[in-house]
């Protein structure tokens, strides 16, 4: 391509392939840009805050899930996977097996601990979304 | 030009890469709209895509977390303060304009229960229940 760039009658003309180089080269930055992009997203829970907190009574059981100040967490007494594990296994699987056991409506109440890094309680958010629980709050 | 051969065609080619280029060009700046970079976002990998346009928009909420001087800052719209009972005013104002307003906490990693725990109870108290956490879907550094 472009053999007769510098022809003699000076009409240089419309080079297409250094257009096209250019292009190319910009595409494959934007495609590897986007292949190690990290995008927001966003894990939900009802509030009982504000002026329909003390209105509703819990209709059933709610499960409490504590973290305690050592990011241990603990449901029932029950300690689920260990303090340092960030995927919640165990919590995950029990949690799913009580939500097709009672419903999805049971409302699932979570307990940080004052000094419970954000971090930690958004493994529990997780763990929680991905067993399909719907009516979580804050205690 | 009677009987040539029909040569590499570049138009269509470049049309299609110029597409292509506009493709990935809009899809990785749609994220850097509104984010406050001293947030520091937890990684969840399970969590859902935003659902825009559901509602009556969002409330951002930013809350930074200093971890050296053990001190937040909770920022909403261009308010910043360091006790959670000042967004209240400002955050009633716009539910009560918008009813559905979704509220968006974008919380630092590190920010402790204590510091987010008021935040959470001003949003209560601005009378709306629908809090969203951010969060991002892999560790980006």
């Amino acid at each position: 391509m472009g053999g007769s760039v510098g022809s003699e009658d000076g009409d240089v003309g419309f080079q297409i392939a250094p257009m096209v180089d250019v292009v190319f080269v910009l595409l494959l930055f934007f495609m590897a840009m986007a292949g190690a992009q990290t995008s927001e997203l966003e894990l939900s829970i009802n509030l009982p805050g504000g002026a329909s907190a003390d209105r509703t009574a819990p209709k059933s059981t709610p499960i409490i899930i504590d973290i305690n100040p050592d990011d241990s967490i603990v449901v029932n007494g029950k300690t689920f996977d260990s303090p340092s594990t960030k995927n919640l296994v165990q919590l995950q699987a029990w949690l799913t097996e009580t939500m097709k056991m009672f419903g999805k409506s049971d409302p699932v109440i979570i307990r940080p601990a004052m000094e419970t890094a954000q971090e930690r309680i958004i493994d529990v958010l997780n763990a929680a979304a991905a067993a399909g629980v719907s009516n979580l709050s804050f205690g | 030009m009677p009987e040539e051969d029909p040569d590499f065609q570049i138009a269509p080619m470049i049309d299609i890469l110029l597409v292509l280029l506009i493709f990935f060009m809009t899809i990785s700046s749609t994220q850097v709209l509104q984010s406050n970079e001293q947030v520091k976002l937890p990684v969840a990998a399970k969590a859902k895509d935003p659902k825009e346009g559901e509602g009556d928009g969002s409330a951002i909420i930013n809350i930074v977390w200093v971890p050296l001087g053990n001190a937040g800052q909770i920022t909403y719209n261009e308010l910043t303060v360091t006790d959670a009972a000042g967004i209240v005013a400002p955050l009633r104002d716009a539910i009560s304009k918008s009813p559905k307003i979704r509220v968006i906490i974008r919380a630092d990693r590190q920010a402790p229960y204590s510091f987010v725990r008021p935040v959470l109870v001003a949003v209560g108290q601005a009378g709306s229940s629908n809090i969203t956490f951010s969060v991002i879907n892999k560790d980006d550094n």
